[in-house]
């Protein structure tokens, strides 16, 4: 236990020191300003370009950190052969897998933290009234970009950094698309894409469950059922994929 | 300590190529408190045998055996082993100092342990300087030397290290060989492959030979000088010009004043002399050639076996 706590911290170090999370942050703080100049020349409501602005950069930031470092997550330490120096510890390997998850997961919280903060501190400055459905629409974009993360982690122990990213993207797309798609009438007639869509439903992640970002910007409630339910989708579905990369990163050749 | 038993290992890379035999039927065993050189060219199957000897990958078929004095159960036996992979390249953004505490503590040691361990190790490395410093400033030397800290830091009694050497400058190599001889006389045993024979020569006891993933020798340095039964004579003769001598030998440089330095097989040492004795020669010196480690793992290279 202490010793995954270990790898997840100097993980979260190696991260954090490479500066990669200080662009990311004066990224956010740059936009922030920006947003804050263009609502003063907008008219009617600023609170809410700043809010949608603000949750959009979350957003995708957090996506951005989960995609492109969790590719690199593992297959960098098996260029580099980092993976034998810590393997060859007393330390199983579901510890390093997990150790790792954490320690980037530590990364994407802080970038949460920082960048929630200031959406929420600006919309307040602009004098916008915060419902608590910002607090769980932050934590559904936290929950999607670990649920993103272990896809790709998943994908990266069968496939080269390349193959991942453009994988990864692409679940990443269908997994919001697939909300639409069910509404078009063509579909709805189609038995065929009928089932297509409930087999993806059972075996691919439905990110756009995760996505309360409308709700939040333009109708500002939504019922405590629907969150809930989609809030124990993604932490089961989580752990299933945690799970899965364990199992197979335990039997995986390290060469 | 370790004991590999008919180790192979087939990679099937994909569909198209053929099935390649990295390692075939490799048995040996690494005796407590020795020191043991593993020799072999580039793609010879060294790195291969350790991985698998660390379950980094599995072998094909065959097993690895740790002694109980090691450990009964996999946590127990790598606490006792350190391993140093090949070409290693760390965290690059942790300091040195980050580095080492990292993995002191991944093999269960505590901080004030770690850093008391980095304060006696790290001026004789010459890396006390840098710990502070992100790794990626060090330089390759640097990089060794802090890696083969790390790999002592718990206090192993197995070390194995994959090319410890490669990459450093004769002083860096003289320093690291002077080290790895001080952790080796300390009681631990040392399992470490390269490719730089006289290296292996001059601190092994022991060496392990393969070749072509296949093991051709496993014994002590000693009995694979001597038992190379090929040794040769050389000598110098004074002699007459245009004066022939008809034993045949197996190398002739002429020298200045009449002076012939001869390469003679230790079979035909007498007929040669007699010879030379013969055509009113003058025998200057005579010495007997020991072949190097070196000499006889180039000639199997090129021949086949060794017996
Ligand atoms: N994952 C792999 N897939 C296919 N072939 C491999 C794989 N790993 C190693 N090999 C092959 O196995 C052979 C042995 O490789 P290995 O790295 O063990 O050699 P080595 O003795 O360590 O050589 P060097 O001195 O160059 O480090 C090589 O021919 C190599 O190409
Ligand atoms: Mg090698």
């Amino acid at each position: 236990m202490s010793k995954m706590w270990t790898i997840a911290y100097f993980t979260f170090k190696e991260i954090f020191k490479s500066k990669v999370l200080i662009n990311v942050f004066f990224v956010g703080l740059g936009l922030m300003l920006v947003t804050y100049v263009a609502t003063e020349f907008t008219y009617g409501v600023p609170e809410k370009v700043a809010l949608d602005f603000g949750i959009g950069m979350l957003s995708l930031s957090s996506l951005a950190i989960s995609l492109f470092l969790g590719v690199t997550l593992l297959s960098k330490e098996i260029d580099s052969r980092t993976v034998y120096m810590v393997i060859s510890r007393p330390v199983p390997r579901y510890a390093f897998i997990i150790g790792k998850i954490f320690g980037l997961l530590g990364v994407q919280l802080v970038n949460v933290i920082l960048l929630g903060g200031m959406t929420i501190l600006v919309v307040n400055i602009l004098g916008g009234n915060l419902s608590p459905l910002i607090f769980w629409c932050v934590g559904f974009i936290f929950l999607e970009s670990i649920l993103l993360l272990l896809v790709v982690l998943l994908v990266s122990l069968f496939a080269n950094n390349i193959l991942t990213t453009l994988f990864s993207i692409i679940i990443l797309i269908l997994g919001h698309a697939v909300k639409e798609t069910q509404n078009i009438n063509f579909v709805k007639r189609n038995p065929f894409f009928e089932y297509l869509l409930e087999f993806y439903h059972y075996f691919l992640p439905a990110f756009y469950k995760l996505n309360i970002k409308d709700f939040l910007i333009y109708k500002n409630n939504l019922n405590s059922d629907y969150l809930f339910l989609n809030l124990s989708y993604g932490l089961l579905y989580s752990l299933f994929l945690g799970i899965l990369i364990i199992l197979i990163f335990n039997r995986k050749n390290l060469d | 300590m370790i004991e590999l038993k008919n180790v192979t290992k087939v990679f099937k890379s994909d569909l198209l190529t053929q099935p390649f035999i990295a390692l075939d039927d490799v048995s040996f065993n690494i005796p407590e408190a020795s020191m043991v050189g593993f020799l072999g060219a580039n793609g010879a199957g060294k790195t291969t045998s350790l991985k698998i000897i660390m379950d980094f990958i599995r072998p094909t078929s065959g097993i690895v055996n740790f002694e109980p004095s090691l450990g009964s159960t996999k946590e127990e036996v790598f606490q006792n082993i350190g391993f140093l992979p090949e070409r290693p390249y760390f965290y690059p953004s942790l300091s040195g100092e980050d580095f080492l505490l990292f993995m002191g503590k991944l093999s269960g040691m505590n901080r004030s342990q770690i850093l008391s361990e980095v304060g006696e190790w790290a001026p004789r490395f010459k890396i006390d300087h840098a710990l502070k410093r992100e790794i990626k400033t060090y330089s390759k030397g640097m990089l060794q030397r802090i890696g083969f800290l790390a790999t002592i830091i718990h206090h192993p009694k197995l070390v194995i290290l994959d090319e410890p050497l490669s990459g450093l400058d004769p002083i860096g190599r003289k320093e690291l060989k002077d080290v790895i001889i001080e952790v080796h006389k300390q009681g631990k045993t040392i399992f470490f492959s390269s490719h730089i024979v006289p290296d292996v020569e001059e601190i092994c006891d022991r060496v392990i030979f393969l070749k072509d993933g296949k093991l051709i020798y496993n014994g002590a340095v000693g009995e694979l000088i001597s038992n190379s039964n090929d040794s040769e004579y050389l000598l110098t003769v004074k002699i007459a010009d245009g004066v022939n001598l008809v034993t045949p030998f197996k190398q002739l440089t002429l020298l200045p004043d009449n002076l012939r330095r001869y390469i003679v097989d230790a079979a035909l040492k007498e007929a040669f002399i007699r010879d030379v004795i013969d055509k009113k020669g003058d025998i200057i010196s005579l010495e007997m050639k020991k072949p190097s480690l070196e000499e006889i793992f180039y000639k199997t290279k090129s021949m086949g076996d060794l017996s």
